[in-house]
């Protein structure tokens, strides 16, 4: 017994160096420490609630950091050089220990981000948690932009890796995306030649999409990501606290009875009656750590469990090495680009002699009018303050309903790019034999 | 300080604008005309297709001018008669995009698809030196040019 006892101290003093001796003492020392003090000292009951969030956002966060510890593995194995890319990307899959498992978990957690990342933002939207609160000093609209920016950070993120493994995937996927800048009017042509480094995809392109995808990119994903978490503390936490604060019924406290100050003197009377709201109180809040702390654990370990086993079980593909002259048949871009493909085969418009290029249409117009849109709808919304952190408000009924069926939109188009579309970009179903058409012209 | 942040990063992005190209030149040969086979051509690496009729020549890009995806040329088993721009043509044979699909008639002319203009065709000569056929990528020409030897 006094060998446990003398342990456990000898263990207490190696690993804390002081211990709180109150609620407020642990509650200021997470606040003090550095890797906690994102975390407020208590969290209200309906922000750690796993149906509230579906804890989206932590899964983006957890997912990223995958991407960026496997990143840095493969940054001392891969080489950016036009020659030598797919060979190293071949000894990668191939030679190099567990160096498979390291590009599956970074190709898996790439795709699982895209994913998350529009999903968390379905959710803020659904739920109203854009929407400002009545505390003072919130702009909930400010950070849904900042989520917007890391939704295309994401994304831009994913498209430049595309290009690195220099396979035909790779090759055709970017030549489509770029032609897509170059239908901009005017600048269109200057875009991609800055893109591109030149005319054609080459060494200048690969070198470019890789300092973006390894340096630029992920250095404005962070800075964007600490600026979005920083909101959140600023605005009071996230949207449901607002609503859980509406919801609390005020109690009235029993008047008591005491001297009054009027303007004849003093009289004896009762005081003003006080009413509050229950939010802060102990019953509807926790400590961070543990209740927040466990829960963002139990979240990453799970992230991580399904990273692993989806990199086990989907393969991951490296095509013939890139190939200038042979465009694939299909060509595709990657499948969080389909919908945007399919959109750019369909919207060429003919007015007499003149026509309007499809990819300008599809590719440029049509993504940025839905981005001015999302960036618009918080200061358009005008739904009372009741819709502020709750799934599907009645309220919000209408919106909600044309964003989840844009969404549905987005969605069913790349089910179509991605699972019924063939050679020549012609439609079959899934049960369909594609006719074989030969590779080389 | 604003001058200099301003000057600093306008010649950082500059730096980025290349000032010389390692592409593949843009003028070539092809070898003596003679030697061409009668028909069409495909030059896979500067996806370029030279078709000789004859004694005459032209050349159509293979780049598709919706995304840029390479176009795939098809003899048509049977010719068929295509109204162009008010005019009647015979068409012998179609281009068509995997990409996109996009389709073309012989000429380049676009006539499905997205494809919004059609293939560029290309500048033919013969080299005065040595009588090669010579293809310069870098200037267009109309749909009706012919290189007659």
């Amino acid at each position: 017994m006094q060998i446990v006892q003398s342990t456990k101290k000898l263990y207490r003093r190696l690993t804390w160096s002081w211990i709180p001796r109150s609620d407020k003492e642990a509650g200021d020392a997470i606040v003090k420490n550095i890797l906690l003090h994102w975390f407020p000292h208590k969290v209200s009951k309906g922000s750690i609630s796993w149906w509230y969030s579906l804890w989206l956002g932590t899964m983006s966060f957890v997912l990223f950091v995958i991407l960026t510890v496997t990143g840095i593995v493969l940054m001392f194995l891969y080489v950016p050089s036009v020659e030598r890319a797919y060979a190293s990307v071949k000894d990668i899959e191939y030679v190099v220990s567990f160096g498979w498992f390291l590009r599956a978990m970074h190709r898996m957690s790439a795709h699982l981000m895209v994913a998350t990342v529009f999903l968390h933002m379905v959710r803020v939207f659904v739920t109203g948690a854009y929407k400002n609160g009545r505390s003072v000093g919130t702009n909930r609209p400010l950070n849904w932009i900042i989520g917007l920016a890391l939704l295309i950070c994401t994304l831009l993120l994913s498209f430049t890796g595309y290009l690195l493994p220099w396979d035909q995937l790779a090759y055709w996927a970017i030549t489509v995306g770029t032609n897509i800048a170059s239908a901009a009017p005017i600048v269109g042509e200057k875009i991609r030649y800055f893109l591109l480094g030149g005319n054609t995809i080459d060494q200048g392109t690969l070198i470019r999409f890789y300092v973006l995808h390894v340096f630029f990119l992920p250095v404005i994903l962070v800075s964007l990501f600490a600026w979005h978490m920083w909101r959140i503390r600023k605005d009071g936490g996230l949207a449901v606290v607002d609503r859980e604060a509406l919801s609390q019924k005020p109690e009235q406290v029993a008047p008591v009875k005491s001297k009054t100050y009027s303007l004849l003197g003093i009289t004896n009377g009762t005081t003003v009656h006080v009413q509050t709201r229950m939010v802060n109180e102990e019953e509807n809040s926790l400590p961070s750590v543990p209740n927040l702390s466990r829960r963002i654990w139990l979240v990453t370990l799970v992230t991580m469990l399904l990273v692993m086993v989806s990199s086990i079980i989907v393969p991951t593909p490296l095509e013939a090495p890139a190939n200038p002259s042979v465009t694939p048949n299909p060509a595709k871009a990657p499948w969080y680009f389909l919908w945007l493909q399919e959109i750019v085969t369909d919207t060429t418009i003919k007015l007499g002699s003149f026509t309007l290029n499809g990819a300008l249409v599809g590719g440029i117009l049509l993504p940025g009018i839905l981005l001015v849109l999302a960036i618009w709808w918080p200061y358009r919304d005008r739904s009372s303050i009741n819709a502020t952190g709750v799934w599907f408000a009645p309220e919000r009924k209408r919106q909600n309903l044309i964003f989840l069926a844009l969404c549905l939109f987005v969605i069913l188009l790349t089910i179509v790019g991605t699972f019924l579309r063939g050679p020549y970009w012609d439609f079959y179903w899934p049960w369909e034999a594609w006719p074989t058409t030969p590779i080389r012209f | 300080m604003l001058a200099a942040i301003a000057g600093l990063g306008y010649q950082s992005i500059r730096s980025l604008v290349p000032n010389v190209l390692y592409e593949p030149p843009q003028v070539f040969k092809l070898g003596l005309p003679q030697q061409l086979a009668e028909g069409v051509t495909f030059l896979e690496d500067k996806r370029l297709y030279v078709f000789r009729e004859g004694e005459s020549y032209y050349a159509i890009s293979g780049a598709c001018t919706h995304l840029g995806c390479t176009v795939k040329y098809t003899k048509l088993n049977q010719v068929k008669q295509v109204e162009i721009d008010g005019e009647r043509k015979t068409v012998t044979g179609e281009f068509n995009c995997p990409c996109h699909g996009s389709k073309f008639y012989g000429d380049g002319t676009n006539f499905a698809g997205p494809a919004p203009r059609p293939l560029r065709w290309f500048r033919l000569h013969i080299a005065p030196d040595d009588g090669q056929l010579v293809v310069n990528m870098g200037q267009e020409v109309e749909q009706n040019f012919r290189l007659t030897v």
